[in-house]
């Protein structure tokens, strides 16, 4: 998906870039043959009407850039309370990677947890007690909560 | 209607390297200097004793009960509902319950609230001193002269805004003098101070403006408003609340709702 | 891969906590012990969160020395009498007290700094979890509704205060704080799933008359289901409803008559028995997709998992007998 959205933003800059060249090119040509035809007076109005090719070029270039764009983001997120509560639960950390295989910075996993694990009241010389047992009893085996 | 012939004015190029970017630089560095500054003067948050604490956060559980009363079961609710109805009513949470009913004391006298006012006259002076005194030297050195030309058209009505100190009545409004260029540069460089300070500085007056605008709990709980008006109040917010669970036929939305 | 130090450590199993702190000697070095007040260096306020995590995990696994090194690190950016630096330094004595002595000292030092202060919120904290620790529960229940009157907004001391009276057995009181801190976050789907289960224990602890019975009863079924709406495939939510229409089906016992006092009544026998259907499914399925470790179904609980399993094959079993 990155890629095929890659290309295709890739290639719309290169119209996009086509086009720009191309107006840059009628504007020189068309300031040289008013000047050449040397009118003062209308010296300002110079490269109002560019070839309806360059305009639709342009048009077409964006729309394409807009489609990569579109297609390389990642999954909307749900915006259902629900949808989104599940979807912590049931993914995990998986469910919040962006295509690069990073979990996003702001995932805090579900953030009512605290609510339960109430850092501030640990009692830590239980869970030394606990570390030290774990250790003990040949820890890295399985894990229980 | 005939063309107007585009107004060229020769300029001495030295102009540009010894105005626009001592002014911009200028401008940058008061900004920097403004926002440590802050940061030096800033009191560090008065620290509230445990009856203020009290009576503050007691009316932010009233206030709690009353928004997600639903949550509640229905005698669950009654019960919370009679206890904080009972003890608003008798002040039992206000920081000195036996000057209940008085007037609040006049801020002006009252210390804690002197000390708000002096750090908003802090914020506002350390705004306005660097913004006199840059304008005044810019007027002093650099004005009355035009240093630069816009690169798109404008109407006539910013002539008097970008062409300031230079008096001349038929020059292009694109034209800009050098006490525009200050005024530009200052709502210009918000977001080069976010790039340099992170994103909550203090240089930037803008943010400043928006947040005197939004009245926020500080205004909830500022001198001169009465805890025990607030405590009455809540009490009758609470005393109408029709209530209703979201346990009500939980159930049948569950069964409706998610299909296997 | 060890998870993200963004998030408190404090329940993760031992195996993680032990990967987070063998980070700790990288994670150190990789930030500058000094804090730099230069321009280009922008501070970031997860650093320190970090640091508080690394103190977690490391006094857990043993690990005092890096925990010091990150208390000298807190301490020159926040200054030695910042609430929450104080309660670290706390911690980490806590820590390393040998004998009850040592922990007594700690204790007067905690009152000593309240003496001075009186809301210091994060060391009344700990004072509270220290007397927990040391076995004096009625002095941390007392000491923990004192911080409640002057602080009732605050959700992690309400369910702390639930705990504690659900290790004392005390289901009604435990349902009382669980609730405040319903009202606090309303939309929290673990605590709903908590009240449920604090209902379905008191409701099934011996000396609940039957129609105190029903009533904790329906509203345990109503909990679960109000955790399961507020998140899809809630398996703590579903294994609750499980437990609890099997346990009403069981009894059978007829619905008490329609009261209007405004507490709970269970719904008909109809929708109870939909309501299970619908919970084995559920655990079924997801039984199912983590057993294959799905894409997608990779969050859950190795252990709620088993848990699972084992409750719908003692199902099935006592479905096979009748």
């Amino acid at each position: 998906m990155t890629i095929l959205s890659k290309t295709i933003t890739a290639f719309g800059g290169i119209l996009l870039a086509h086009a720009c060249y191309s107006a840059q090119e009628h504007s020189a040509l068309h300031s040289l043959r008013v000047a050449t035809a040397a009118s003062l007076t209308s010296s300002s109005t110079v490269a109002n009407s560019l070839p309806i090719d360059v305009v639709i070029e342009t048009i077409v270039a964006t729309f394409i850039i807009l489609l990569g764009l579109v297609l390389g983001t990642r999954p909307l997120r749900p915006i259902q309370w629900r949808v989104w509560a599940g979807k912590i639960e049931r993914e995990g950390e998986d469910g919040f990677k962006d295509n690069n295989g990073e979990v996003n910075k702001d995932y805090m996993g579900n953030p009512f947890n605290f609510i339960e694990s109430r850092p501030n009241f640990v009692d830590i010389r239980k869970q030394r007690k606990e570390f030290a047992e774990w250790v003990r009893t040949g820890g890295g085996g399985q894990s229980t909560r | 209607m005939a063309q107007v012939p585009v107004q060229t004015i020769h300029r001495d190029p030295q102009l540009f390297y010894w105005i626009l970017f001592p002014i911009t630089i200028v401008m940058i560095l008061t900004g920097i200097l403004r926002h440590y500054a802050t940061v030096l003067m800033a009191s560090a948050p008065k620290k509230l004793d445990q009856k203020t604490t009290r009576e503050q956060r007691s009316l932010l559980h009233g206030m709690q009960v009353r928004s997600s009363f639903h949550a509640l079961s229905k005698r669950s609710f009654n019960s919370r509902r009679d206890a904080l109805i009972t003890a608003y009513e008798s002040g039992a949470y206000l920081k000195d319950p036996e000057r209940k009913g008085q007037p609040p004391a006049n801020p002006m006298t009252d210390p804690s609230s002197m000390e708000g006012m002096m750090g908003m006259m802090k914020n506002q002076m350390a705004m306005i001193i660097p913004n006199t005194l840059i304008m005044s030297w810019i007027n002093a050195f650099f004005s009355g002269y035009v240093i630069m030309k816009l690169p798109f058209p404008l109407t006539i009505k910013f002539k008097s805004m970008l062409q300031a100190g230079v008096a001349t009545k038929d020059m292009d409004p694109r034209w800009m003098s050098s006490i525009s260029w200050y005024f530009l540069c200052i709502f210009g460089l918000q977001s080069v101070f976010n790039f340099i300070l992170g994103n909550d500085n203090a240089a930037s007056q803008m943010a400043q403006q928006m947040g005197q605008m939004g009245p926020q709990t500080a205004q909830m709980f500022g001198p001169g408003v009465d805890p025990n008006k607030q405590f009455l109040a809540e009490a009758e917010n609470i005393a109408v609340v029709d209530h209703y669970s979201v346990l009500d036929g939980v159930e049948d939305r569950l069964l409706e709702g998610i299909r296997v | 891969m060890a998870p993200s130090l963004i998030r408190s450590p404090v329940q993760l199993p031992p195996a993680e906590a032990l990967a987070i702190s063998q980070q700790a000697p990288a994670i150190l070095q990789s930030a500058p012990s000094a804090v730099s007040s230069s321009i280009l260096s922008k501070e970031k306020s997860e650093l320190w969160i970090e640091y508080e995590n690394l103190i977690l995990s490391c006094l857990r696994t043993g690990d005092e020395r890096a925990a010091h090194q990150c208390l000298d690190r807190l301490v020159t950016r926040f200054g030695e009498d910042n609430e929450r630096v104080l309660a670290l330094r706390g911690l980490i004595k806590e820590a390393e007290a040998q004998n009850n002595g040592e922990l007594e000292k700690v204790l007067k030092e905690y009152e000593e700094i309240l003496s001075k202060n009186d809301s210091n919120i994060p060391i009344m904290k700990r004072r509270i979890a220290l007397l927990r620790s040391m076995g004096r529960v009625s002095d941390a229940a007392s000491a923990l509704v004192q911080l409640l009157d002057f602080s009732p907004t605050d959700l992690e001391a309400w369910s702390e205060l639930s705990d504690l009276y659900f290790s004392q057995g005390l289901y009604p009181q435990a349902i009382y704080a669980m609730e405040e801190v319903l009202v606090l976050a309303p939309n929290a789907w673990n605590v709903h799933a908590r009240l449920g289960e604090l209902q379905y224990m008191a409701a099934t602890a011996s000396g609940a008359g039957n129609g105190a019975y029903q009533k904790q009863m329906a509203e345990a079924l109503k909990r679960f289901s109000r955790s399961i709406e507020l998140c899809d495939d809630y398996l703590r939510g579903y294994y609750g409803l499980k437990l609890v229409t099997k346990r009403i089906l069981k009894d059978s016992a007829k619905p008490t008559k329609q009261t209007d006092d405004g507490d709970f009544s269970l719904p008909d026998t109809r929708t109870i028995e939909r309501l299970n259907e619908l919970a084995t499914a559920k655990l079924a399925e997801i039984i199912r997709h983590s057993s294959a470790n799905d894409r997608g179904w990779r969050g859950y609980n190795a252990a709620e998992v088993a848990a699972a399993r084992e409750l719908l094959s003692e199902d099935a079993s006592s479905d096979i007998k009748r």
